[in-house]
């Protein structure tokens, strides 16, 4: 199966990368002790499947206590044991390795073996989300090939360009800027995989990665992101098409604090009153229809469709231009001087908005903001610039709005505090919005609630005082789709992680081509 | 000879030693932070601080420069930051691909561009002649980029003739080790060979059909034909050897050329080469991929321009006679 792929992984060790490549790769090489389940839910344990741990039980409140699977093995032939475990968490957790899910695993105090098969993890608290900390965040790691690779040099080790795993396939060959071959391991403990090899195929384009899989080159595209490619890719005969819930959601973030000098509110944007009433002046479907047509949604907050919290109740500002127009004139930016740009005190009611030249959706929506925001009186001028450039100025606050978006986790628990908490501050929390009360609710939602339906109140409350505090304009949630092509069955894509059930998938003997068969 | 080669070699460790020297400081002087890939969103200021002394982006400039340049000089050219290997690596896979594109390009550049040209100089303003100068002109004034999805979407995704990108299949082909997957490899290499080729070519032709209509109103080729050769030798043998002079320096000059359209074909049809390479350290600020491929490019551009002129000094023997 030829995985049509527009990046490519920065190094195949789980534990120092987050290129989301990265982990499509690594996900069919490298188990976690338990996975996600389908249905996305985050809280207990109920909804999570067996991978390297066979069982699992609490010993206590904070005591969870995993027995691996005798069966499972390294790809070299050695036995994966609970000594495997404690050395991963050791790992992730190192300062010096800095994974970039350390802080996913600060709720844990410690990992320790009981006997070759039996690891216990012990957490400071008790909250919802224990056990999705404990097994969705690392990939088990070989301590008999890693042990002793000074910690230093895990960024850059050769074992991250030729890895061995304990999957289901096992790698074969990196080809730079080309491919990635693994191919199915036949003594996988879990039973052979069906296809025999995957091959992520690399383009630096989109379009041409989606010319790829028309023309047969490739079989697989895992998001095919513009309305016009899913036109064409589900009109293909040879196609099928499969929708599910996208992990993005973008926004237009207001800077809260003057550019460049965090100690000081921004000119416009420390104005609550002036916040909501661009919220108010923003017509968000439109937009979204013009860019996505129908895959995406507007959503109630930031947060993507992926998250169980999503919830189109949540109260928000509605689109209201009267209001908003309303809300301007009382706070004094009004058009004196009739060039169709409100002012105030001499001066235009206008704002830079930074925008990365590499996304052009990005760039589409600022277009169409500029004008919405034009005809409500407000000028705004675009900065176009690289994506580093982009993340550097929003990392050091030298912007007065940004348009970004936001790939996340399957639950609000480990991104959200990192973006719009004080937590954040110095980090994602680009625009320096903070809200004690927020801040409390998240805690809550996070550490304390005892059950799903507590969280999700406290998330809800939070989501409706942060809406009211208009620290952005949250533009759309994306929903996906891949395109497979139809020789292959019994295809189930799990939306946070669309490779992690491709163990399953197969193609029908009579289905099968020369290419299917040939073997490495 | 030989004192004209060292001249030439040392002007050329020169021009290469600019044009690093150059790369460095720009590309150290662009704005953005070499450890924020996009596809990296939760990278700590501690973390970015821990990199920065970890590649030495923590010294002074200068201090950089020196450092970087005494590395080089023991043939070490750094780590990519990106793709966490030496940067020497990262060049060989690259190097040979834009090689053999450029080749191949260059190939098809000669070959077509020096027959349109003969081929128009022998039928001035014939209908030929008219109908293939517009047709090179519109070739030659065609967008790299644009003729390349064009090719793309013609001969790839609708004809199914070609295969829509990479070196090689995937599949049937993982290394290039038999002869099937050699002539695959060649299969790979034609739609983006024919995109830089054909580009090349057009302005090629306009060249030569110009220079062979200077040498054969020339008083050699009336004599030539008063002498009763047959038309074929006049033509290939008195009147294209000296034609052959300008030719000659658009082989300089198309290296460049082809190495910088590389860049485009190479995004569009998945071509892992310098170019492809080049353009995304850019972007991700790899200073030390940027650098790197800026002095193998460089050294591949003056050593084409080398080549060039020794091949001028082998056509002209006044050359060589002065030369020497």
């Amino acid at each position: 199966m030829v995985i049509a792929a527009t990046g490519e992984p920065d190094i195949l060790l789980p534990p120092v990368s987050e290129f989301a490549t990265t982990r499509d790769v690594t996900e069919p090489i490298f188990l976690k002790l338990a996975d996600l389940g389908l249905s996305g839910n985050t809280v207990g344990d109920e909804d999570f499947q067996p991978q390297l741990a066979q069982r699992w039980e609490w010993d206590a409140p904070t005591t969870l206590v995993f027995h691996l699977d005798p069966r499972a093995h390294w790809q070299d032939g050695q036995a994966v044991t609970a000594a495997d475990v404690a050395f991963t968490y050791d790992v992730y957790t190192d300062t010096v390795v800095n994974s970039p899910f350390r802080s996913s695993l600060r709720h844990i105090a410690a990992v320790t073996t009981r006997d070759s098969l039996t690891v216990v993890f012990r957490f400071r608290q008790r909250y919802p989300e224990m056990f999705y900390d404990a097994v969705y965040h690392m990939r088990i790691m070989p301590a008999h090939l890693l042990r002793e690779l000074p910690r230093d040099q895990w960024r850059s080790t050769p074992f991250g360009r030729a890895p061995v795993g304990d999957g289901p396939y096992r790698f074969v060959a990196w080809k730079a800027g080309q491919s990635i071959e693994l191919a199915a391991d036949s003594t996988f403990f879990l039973g052979r995989p069906h296809i025999r090899r995957l091959i992520f195929r690399f383009t630096p384009d989109q379009q041409v990665a989606v010319i790829q899989l028309l023309a047969g080159d490739a079989d697989v595209i895992e998001v095919l992101i513009t309305p016009d490619n899913v036109e064409r890719a589900c009109a293909d005969a040879k196609l099928a098409c499969y929708p599910y819930k996208g992990s993005a959601y973008g926004y237009v973030g207001f800077n809260l604090a003057a550019p460049g000098d965090s100690t000081k509110p921004h000119p416009l944007f420390g104005d609550r009153d002036l916040r909501r009433a661009l919220v108010l002046a923003t017509d968000r479907e439109r937009p979204l229809h013009n860019v996505f047509g129908d895959l995406a949604r507007v959503p109630p907050g930031p947060m993507s469709q992926l998250w169980w919290v999503w919830d189109p109740e949540i109260r928000e500002l509605p689109y209201d231009s009267a209001q908003a127009a309303r809300l301007l004139t009382r706070l004094g930016w009004i058009d004196s001087d009739g060039d169709g740009i409100r002012d105030k005190d001499g001066r235009e009611l206008s704002f830079r908005l930074l925008v990365p030249t590499t996304s052009a959706i990005r760039r589409q929506y600022a277009r169409l903001l500029q004008e919405e925001f034009r005809t409500a009186g407000v000028d705004v001028q675009l900065d176009e610039v690289d994506f580093t450039l982009f993340n550097e100025r929003a990392r050091a606050g030298r912007f007065d709005a940004l348009l970004t978006t936001w790939n996340t986790d399957p639950t609000p628990s480990s991104g959200f505090p990192q973006i719009w908490t004080k937590a954040g501050f110095g980090r994602s929390n680009y625009g320096r919005y903070f809200n004690p009360q927020v801040d409390q609710l998240v805690d809550r939602a996070v550490t304390s609630a005892m059950n799903r339906d507590q969280a999700r109140r406290a998330w809800r409350s939070a989501f409706e005082i942060l809406n009211q505090d208009a620290p952005g304009i949250f533009l759309f949630a994306t929903e996906n789709v891949a395109a497979v092509n139809k020789r292959f069955t019994d295809v189930t894509i799990r939306p946070d992680s669309w490779m992690a059930l491709v163990r399953t998938w197969r193609v029908p003997p009579d289905r099968l081509t020369d290419r299917d068969r040939v073997e490495r | 000879m030989i004192a004209w080669v060292v001249r030439r070699v040392a002007a050329s460790v020169a021009i290469i030693w600019a044009v690093v020297t150059l790369t460095f400081f720009v590309i150290h002087a662009a704005r953005g932070s070499p450890f924020l890939p996009e596809q990296s969103q939760s990278v700590s200021p501690e973390t970015l601080d821990r990199l920065r002394r970890q590649f030495g982006l923590d010294r002074s400039l200068p201090e950089q420069y020196v450092l970087y340049l005494r590395n080089l000089a023991r043939g070490e050219l750094g780590e990519s930051f990106v793709l966490r290997r030496p940067v020497a690596d990262a060049l060989a896979d690259a190097m040979p691909h834009t090689f053999f594109l450029a080749l191949a390009a260059l190939l098809i550049d000669f070959t077509a561009g020096l027959a349109l040209g003969i081929y128009q100089a022998v039928r001035e303003r014939s209908v030929g002649d008219v109908v293939l100068g517009n047709v090179a002109l519109f070739v030659n004034s065609m967008p790299t980029f644009w003729l390349g999805l064009v090719l793309l979407l013609g001969f790839a995704q609708w004809l199914h003739w070609f295969p829509t990108g990479g070196p090689s299949d995937p599949v049937l082909c993982p290394r290039v080790d038999s002869l099937p997957c050699l002539l695959d490899f060649f299969w790979h290499l034609t739609l983006p060979a024919l995109t830089l080729g054909l580009v090349g070519a057009a302005g090629t032709a306009r060249f030569q059909r110009a220079a062979m209509l200077e040498v054969i109103r020339q008083e050699y080729v009336r004599t030539a034909r008063a002498k009763g050769l047959r038309e074929g030798r006049v033509l290939l043998v008195h009147a294209l050897r000296n034609a052959l002079l300008p030719f000659i320096t658009l082989v300089g000059l198309a290296f460049p050329f082809l190495l910088t359209g590389a860049v485009l074909v190479e995004t569009v049809y998945s071509w892992p080469g310098m170019g492809l390479l080049a353009v995304r350290a850019i972007l991700q600020r790899d200073y030390y991929v940027v650098t790197g491929a800026a002095l193998v490019t460089s050294a591949m551009v003056v050593l084409g321009s080398l080549i060039a002129d020794l091949l001028y000094a082998v056509a002209d023997p006044r050359i060589r006679v002065r030369g020497a």
